[in-house]
């Protein structure tokens, strides 16, 4: 087991490093942009740095943080060992080789591509390379991940895999269907481009096949905060799980309707049909039906835990919960975050509203509020809660850490709140620097500046989470084993094949995949448009 | 651990792989059923537009809405070069002769531009070590009357296609001259402010938007350290009248009439100091 403690803390601290990283630039970024830094550096540096920004937070964070968190998840849920050990080292290697290769290349200004890449602009290939090695790892991780739950059923004949594993592994393999549309963008289109191979590229195309992965990747982030929702928080609230179906149709529903739905992100783009467009935004709207599951499950769960611990009446149970604990905290401050994030969403899922907020700011303020705020706060209450299992040491106060929460949730709505305002306006994204000097952009200034502020708390929650962490490493306290997965109101003692493995949801998945974008990207290759040529930035 | 209350999982799983199937597939059904028969067809009858064409233009198979008419190709564009980068074109460039350029650069252009590309008079430009693409370009649009001189006209007429590619090759592949960072170190701020950051205020974007290597400006945009003071000045002021106007989307016709006298020569003294 020691060995496997020592694989989980190697991949969340170089999450968490590049997390620390990413948001003293992010700080930086939403200073040169507001009135009281313009004109501070150039706008070279401006998108140098939102590449690191982008390809740290988006990459790096997310993608060794669930390795280390299905890991961790792999061995506590199904108490058994890892399978592969090995294998997991070498993966968490070529990682780590991918991601010193990308970061080289961008910080010698051969990458400022931004993370979503955008052909024609082409980067250093070892930029593309290094990525590409990420996301081999992170296969390996998948393939880690089906085999120990199928090694888990070969020993539990007809009983039901954890809720937290069957989440796990739902995610591993969306994320085997989310890359392939990455995997086929770089390896068939970009790479060669950066390489000259080829000189010119189809822009529809890579975009198209980019919107594969676009929105489920989301997802993919998204799903070890539902983990921790569904498995870990009734238990944090001294309760059980309302549901442990809704769980697993929650998880199934993800996978599903993550990825027929990225053309959402393409409704402005002229190549696709209005028909094509039309069938996947009505896939997207059927997204939010997990979240809305969940929201009524783990509020439930919540309830139970309130009446438990003495609540009474309408809303006295809301008052009753252990708001102290971080867990239960960080539940409460996601849920209001993904409240706000959620309904921005929706605005972007419309076809006619988002053509008002297309390319501004507003879409920037959605996904650093629905991701970097419900999401990310998620990892931290999961981080607080498993750190002291990998280490056995405790907190000397959780006071610190609940300022640590606190601070991240205010900072973000006061930085995006604004932001989601000036997207309204019409400030528009993806851009260096502002004219204060223009009248209309003028008016802009002062919520630029509240916005920096609410940066600038981040920041320091940002300092204080690594903080935490450090002085947990230095704390002489033991921790006392404590059951750390919730059990549900009726625990599951038989389940239907399809609520316990994903045999039938790959087969549906694919009918929804080949009706989605079979047209959609066969059309490139049955009439190719015309190609644009390789623009390169080193 | 078979435990005997269990029923059979195949049993329990047959009614949710029916459901499941056909709640999915339902939704896709409907979704396709709505997004490309019934919406396209009844705001293709509002629009004039017929059943097939409708429900064609909805799955992309042919162009346009089917809610609105498509609008009437306008006039055709007059572009102000004839150059296009094909990769037709591109091959043409990435073949070009170095050896074969030589010859042609010591029987034509030398007198000028110099065997190195170091020209003989402040109002010829220097070509050593200029991007390929830059003096293909140029010599193309000479060729076709994009652009206009007394000399180079009469050249570049008289040259094949494949041949501007070897010239432009050649001309790519001489050295260019050390960097005079001394000079730099004279400019005044503001010149150095205007290559970096431009001045919104003006709508003048960042020198270095371009022609910085590497920048990811438009391919044929030419690299200007080392550039002769005298031939800067002197395209700028014709770019700001018009005089030369082959710059597509007159990119630096706009920029060159916002620029000052001072400005224009501030900015040939920045480049021709040169930088790397």
């Amino acid at each position: 087991m020691r060995n496997v403690e020592r694989l989980c803390l190697a991949h969340f601290w170089v999450a968490f490093a590049a997390f620390l990283v990413a948001a003293l630039l992010g700080a930086w970024q939403m200073w040169v942009r507001s009135p009281l830094g313009a004109n501070v550096g150039t706008p070279s540096q401006y998108f140098l740095s939102v590449t690191a920004h982008g390809v740290a937070m988006a990459y790096v964070l997310t993608t060794f943080f669930i390795m280390g968190f299905g890991y961790f998840v792999a061995v506590t849920a199904l108490a058994r060992p890892l399978p592969g050990k090995a294998w997991a080292w070498g993966a968490f290697w070529v990682a780590i080789a991918g991601v010193v290769l990308a970061v080289a290349t961008i910080l010698t200004g051969q990458a400022s591509v931004l993370f979503t890449f955008y052909p024609p602009l082409t980067a250093s290939p070892w930029f593309y390379i290094g990525l590409v090695l990420v996301v081999i790892a992170s296969w390996v991780w998948c393939v880690l991940m089906l085999v120990a739950m199928q090694a888990w059923k070969r020993e539990n004949p007809g009983r039901p895999v954890p809720l937290a594993m069957f989440a796990t592994v739902a995610n591993a393999v969306m994320w085997l269907w989310t890359t392939v549309g990455l995997a086929v963008e770089l390896l068939f289109q970009v790479i060669p481009a950066a390489f000259g191979f080829i000189q010119t590229i189809d822009v529809g195309l890579a975009r198209t096949l980019f919107s594969w992965t676009l929105h489920a990747i989301v997802y993919f982030w998204l799903i070890p905060a539902y983990i921790a929702f569904y498995t870990m928080v009734p238990r944090a609230a001294g309760g059980r799980l309302y549901s442990d179906t809704m769980g697993r149709l929650t998880f199934i529903l993800f996978l599903v309707y993550s990825l027929p739905v990225g053309m959402h992100h393409l409704l402005m783009d002229p190549e696709h049909g209005n028909g094509t467009k039309f069938i996947q935004v009505l896939l997207t709207a059927f997204v939010s039906v997990p979240t809305l599951l969940t929201i009524f499950t783990i509020t439930a769960s919540l309830e139970i835990a309130g009446r438990l611990r003495g609540g009474r009446g309408l809303f006295g149970w809301i008052a009753a919960l252990p708001w102290e604990r971080p867990m239960v905290l960080a539940t409460g401050l996601s849920f209001v975050m993904l409240g706000f994030g959620g309904f921005g969403g929706l605005i972007n899922m419309g076809y006619g509203m988002n053509a008002m907020v297309h390319n501004t700011s507003w879409v920037t303020a959605h996904f650093h509020l629905i991701f970097g705020g419900s999401v990310v706060i998620m990892y931290f209450a999961i981080a607080y809660e498993i750190w002291p299992r990998l280490t056995g040491r405790e907190y000397p106060s959780l006071a610190s850490l609940r300022l640590q929460l606190w601070l991240w949730f205010i900072g973000m709505m006061v930085m995006t709140l604004p932001w989601h305002w000036l997207g309204l306006q019409g400030q528009w994204r993806r851009v260096a620097n502002f004219n204060y000097a223009d009248p209309i952009i003028a008016g802009w200034g002062p919520w630029v500046i509240v916005s920096l502020g609410g940066g600038l708390v981040l920041l320091a929650s940002a300092l204080l989470f690594v903080g935490n962490l450090f002085a947990l490493h230095r704390s002489a306290a033991m921790a006392v084993a404590r059951p750390l997965y919730a059990l549900a109101v009726h625990p599951p003692q038989r389940v239907p094949a399809a609520l316990n493995g994903f045999g039938l949801w790959n087969v549906l998945v694919l009918v929804l995949m080949l009706m989605a974008y079979g047209w959609p990207i066969a059309q490139f290759v049955i009439e190719p448009s015309p190609a644009a040529i390789v623009h390169r930035v080193e | 651990m078979s435990d005997p209350r269990l029923s059979d999982p195949h049993v329990l799983d047959q009614p949710w792989r029916i459901w499941a199937s056909v709640v999915v597939i339902g939704i896709l059904l409907f979704g396709a059923a709505l997004g490309v028969l019934i919406i396209p067809v009844v705001q293709g009858r509002g629009a004039g537009i017929d059943m097939y064409t409708a429900i064609c233009r909805a799955l992309g198979i042919l162009p346009g809405s089917p809610a609105q008419p498509q609008p009437a190709t306008v006039s055709p564009p007059t572009p102000v070069s004839q150059v296009v980068w094909t990769p037709e074109v591109l091959q043409i460039l990435a073949r070009g002769n170095t050896e074969r350029g030589r010859a042609k650069v010591l029987e034509v252009c030398v007198a000028c531009h110099g065997e190195q590309g170091v020209s003989v008079s402040p109002d010829y430009p220097n070509l050593n070590g200029q991007s390929g693409a830059a003096i293909y370009k140029q010599m193309h649009d000479y060729r076709t009357g994009s652009r206009a001189n007394p000399l180079m006209t009469g050249i570049a007429t008289a040259l094949e296609e494949p041949i501007i590619a070897d010239v432009a090759a050649y001309y790519a592949g001489q050295p260019k001259r050390n960097p005079n960072p001394a000079t730099l170190g004279e400019l005044p701020a503001p010149i150095v402010r205007l290559v970096e950051l431009g001045d919104p205020n003006r709508n003048i974007p960042p020198c270095a938007a371009c022609h910085r290597p590497g920048s990811g400006g438009p391919i044929e945009t030419p690299i200007l350290s080392e550039q002769g003071h005298a031939y800067l000045v002197q395209q700028l002021r014709m770019y700001a009248s018009g005089e030369r106007r082959n710059d597509v989307y007159a990119r630096m016709r706009t920029i060159a009439a916002r620029l000052t006298p001072g400005e224009i020569d501030g900015l040939s003294r920045y480049y021709s100091a040169g930088f790397r």
